[in-house]
């Protein structure tokens, strides 16, 4: 029993410093990634400044969407230079040091817009530090659960049940953690709360299946029955979520992946810092309910034995 | 032992099919239900307006129905084993406990192949007057039927098995057989979709769908048979 | 069946533990019992009656020690075993929805009878449903459901039979119906039946045992037992309450 609160003990703080590490690294060190690019004829300070653009346009309609830019428009073997006024289908006006000079569309060339980029940081991404390390463990403590559930079947001895039981409330906790993350990056990324895009699909499965799991033990009475049908359930259940998540890939998804190599390294220490931690803290929880599990066992052989 | 087996298996087979048509309990609630899920299509699509396409639709709508009316007769199948202790009389007897799975698997699926086979001429008489379907696709409807019918027979015997058990029979068996159940239901109403649709890329995607439904049966049905032994035992 | 199984003991059970974590439902049990014998098993609620019933069926596994029923082993040869025991339970075991005939028919082909026909005539005379055999169950009063029952529980010719608490909820005249039948296949078979009732156990039994909170407080040949002491003993443990 002290075993349990012990390791529980060391592996909350651990996993605490860890996370906390990783979370300071995340925001004071990792920096901010960008989120889509702005270009200005000006510089704006709301945004980080990328460099110079120059970019050519063939069409003089398409340089509608630059006004207040610098731009140099070659027109009948002329070259204009000037902040563009407005720019349609028909013509282009450009305000140059000699006042306004309109060149119409018949006669355009070729165009060239300067001006500056800008990305706009995505504070949003700052979620990814918590949000994939928590759902990559979910599924690791499902794996436990499924594991501590086929040893159950095989020895039919108590200590797996109890063992698959608590791995799947850590993976309960872990999924709800996941899906409310998820829920708010949803929102910050793709402006909307909820999609049913395959991963958040599959996860909105894999949720139910794990409350399915409780609803299941909750509703059968013999002690023994019980730990066997939830056994059973939760080996289909992890055999299921995997065929869940590949099908879902029917539907066209936009979830962003993470490419192989595409962190910079103070984001992937980050990231694996905090992936270290948030294990320990999921390991801390597992041994505390462990713990109290043992001790109502103690607790019950206490009664039989008072009984006799 | 095998052809004492198939004896067994045939012995219990007969014995659910004499009991239905003796009681007709489940075709009748399973046939009557489906019927007034059709009304409730009715009721939800009544403002859907003119320019709505009912066969965009008619997929999700058949599989819903057969899903939920699939559950009502699960739940009878085993309460009729459990009634009087039949379960423990079969367990009794020198069976082998998968024979009892398939047999009652079986017995189940007929059942329902049955009933969507009532369902789904309903259906189109009541939503799909005058819509024109590509006539060679939708000829292929019956495999995905019969692909589907086979994972929600397998899987839900097994499920039904545990839930008979539980307090609150019909919600724990809800409860546990959607979510199973998502993978199959997505690639069974892909499939038939795109059967409604045709054309090349409809086909493609009809086997697609197909495959998917039969990859989730062969899994499953080996993950259900396979456990089948622990759950009936318990 | 050789000459050597008929000298087998009809039950050794050994160390006979049936746990699950801390609790309990049988306790180390050990005891032997000779062929054809009668054992009334006695004891509270939850004193692990069913439990060592079921276990002694196979449909438990032990959680540790052994048990063997004409020295088959109730895990390793469970299946052999089945064929040679049957169980008459409180519960009637009969699909209410099939005829009395169709019920025993389905039952023969389970055990895989040869003759199901003629088994199941001869069976239906025995227990005095010939007139009936076309009825569907459902329709049979308590009584009727139990001497069918019997009926399909001899189908097999079993060597052992079970009965747990038979005579719950009998009439009087379903009881000596009851009590005819099994006096009449009293010597060639092993009786084990859980009883609540003292008089009629004591009464049936060639050998009592007395369970409480999973354990053996009690177990006697008939012919050993001081009958008030025994009464007192049963009545302690009745105050015992659930292991």
């Amino acid at each position: 029993m002290k075993s349990h609160t012990t390791r529980a003990f060391i592996a909350l703080a651990i996993g605490g410093v860890l996370t906390l590490a990783a979370f300071l690294g995340a925001f004071f060190w990792a920096g901010v990634p960008d989120f889509g690019f702005v270009r200005t004829a000006e510089r704006t300070d709301s945004v980080r400044y990328q460099g110079p653009f120059d970019q050519e346009i063939d069409e003089a309609r398409y340089l509608a969407n630059f006004a207040g830019y610098d731009v140099e428009v070659v027109a009948g073997g002329e070259t204009v230079r000037g902040d563009l006024v407005e720019a349609d289908e028909t013509h282009v006006t450009i305000e140059t040091a000699d006042g306004e000079v309109t060149v119409s569309a018949a006669e355009f060339e070729t165009g060239r817009v300067r001006g500056s980029s800008y990305g706009r940081p995505d504070w949003g991404q700052k979620i990814f530090y918590f949000h994939v390390p928590v759902a990559e463990i979910s599924f690791i403590v499902f794996g436990f659960a499924a594991f501590y559930s086929i040893r159950f079947i095989m020895t039919r001895r108590r200590e797996y049940d109890i063992k698959a039981r608590v791995s799947m409330e850590v993976t309960l906790m872990f999924v709800t953690l996941t899906m409310a993350t998820g829920i708010l990056w949803t929102k910050a990324a793709w402006g909307v709360w909820w999609d049913w895009e395959p991963r958040l699909t599959t996860y909105f499965i894999m949720t139910l299946l794990v409350v399915a799991y409780f609803v299941l033990r909750n509703s059968v009475e013999d002690e023994e029955r019980r730990a066997m049908y939830a056994a059973v359930f939760s080996i289909l259940g992890f055999i299921d979520a995997p065929i869940s998540f590949f099908i879902t890939r029917l539907i066209p998804s936009n979830h962003p992946v993470i490419e192989r190599g595409g962190l910079e390294p103070p984001m992937l220490v980050s990231f694996i810092v905090a992936q270290i931690g948030m294990i320990a803290l999921g390991y801390a929880i597992y041994q505390l309910r462990m713990g109290e599990m043992l001790l109502q066992d103690r607790i019950e052989s206490a009664k039989t034995q008072l009984e006799r | 032992m095998a052809s004492s087996s198939m004896r067994q298996f045939r012995a219990m087979l007969r014995k659910d099919i004499v009991m239905e048509l003796r009681t007709k309990e489940m075709l009748m609630s399973m046939g009557l239900y489906s019927l007034l899920t059709m009304v409730v299509y009715f009721v939800a699509l009544s403002q859907a307006g003119a320019g709505f396409d009912p066969r965009d639709i008619a997929a999700g709508l058949l599989w819903l129905a057969f899903i939920f009316t699939s559950m009502l007769g699960l739940n009878r199948s085993l309460v009729h084993e459990k009634d009087q202790g039949c379960l423990e009389a079969l367990l009794l007897s020198p069976v082998d406990r998968p024979v009892i799975f398939f047999a009652k698997a079986i017995g189940n699926l007929i059942f329902l192949l049955v009933v969507e086979a009532l369902t789904i001429p309903v259906f189109a008489f009541l939503f799909l007057q005058g819509q024109s379907v590509d006539v060679s696709t939708v000829a292929l409807i019956p495999l995905v039927l019969v692909a589907g019918s086979v994972g929600i027979a397998g899987v839900g015997t097994l499920l039904a098995t545990m839930s008979v058990n539980t307090t609150g029979k019909d919600f724990v068996l809800a409860m546990l057989f959607i979510p199973l159940m998502y993978p199959l239901l997505l690639g069974a109403v892909t499939a038939t979709a795109a059967a409604i649709i045709g054309g090349p890329e409809g086909m493609s995607l009809f086997w697609t769908g197909m495959a998917w439904v039969v990859g989730y049966d062969v899994i499953m049905l080996l993950a259900s048979y396979g456990l089948y032994e622990f759950i009936v035992g318990a | 069946m050789g000459d050597e199984q008929r000298s087998v003991n009809a039950l050794e059970v050994r160390e006979l533990t049936r746990a699950f974590g801390v609790r309990k439902a049988l306790d180390a049990v050990s005891f032997d019992l000779p062929p054809r014998a009668f054992l009334s098993i006695f004891g509270p609620n939850g004193a692990g009656k069913t439990t060592l019933v079921k276990v002694l069926t196979t449909l438990l596994n032990p959680t540790s020690g052994s048990a063997k029923v004409l020295g088959l082993d109730v895990v390793s040869d469970a299946v052999e075993m089945r064929k040679r025991i049957g169980l008459i339970s409180h519960n009637p075991l009969l699909y209410p929805d099939l005829t009395a005939e169709e019920n025993l028919l389905f039952f023969s082909e389970m055990y895989g009878i040869e003759d199901p026909q003629g088994r199941v005539a001869e069976l239906l005379e025995a227990v005095e449903l010939d007139h009936r055999k076309l009825d569907l169950t459902r329709t049979f009063s308590r009584g009727m459901l139990q001497r069918l029952s019997i009926a399909r529980a001899l189908l097999h010719r079993p060597e052992v039979l079970f009965l747990d608490e038979p005579y719950s909820g009998l009439d009087p005249h379903a009881m000596d119906i009851l009590d005819g039948l099994i006096a009449q296949i009293r010597d060639e078979h092993t009786f084990v039946m859980i009883s609540h009732d003292l008089d009629k156990g004591l009464e049936l039994c060639s050998h009592a045992l007395i369970l409480a909170r999973g354990k053996i407080v009690m177990f006697e040949p008939r012919e050993a037992i001081d009958e008030p002491v025994f009464r007192e003993t049963y009545r302690s443990t009745v105050g015992m309450g659930v292991a």
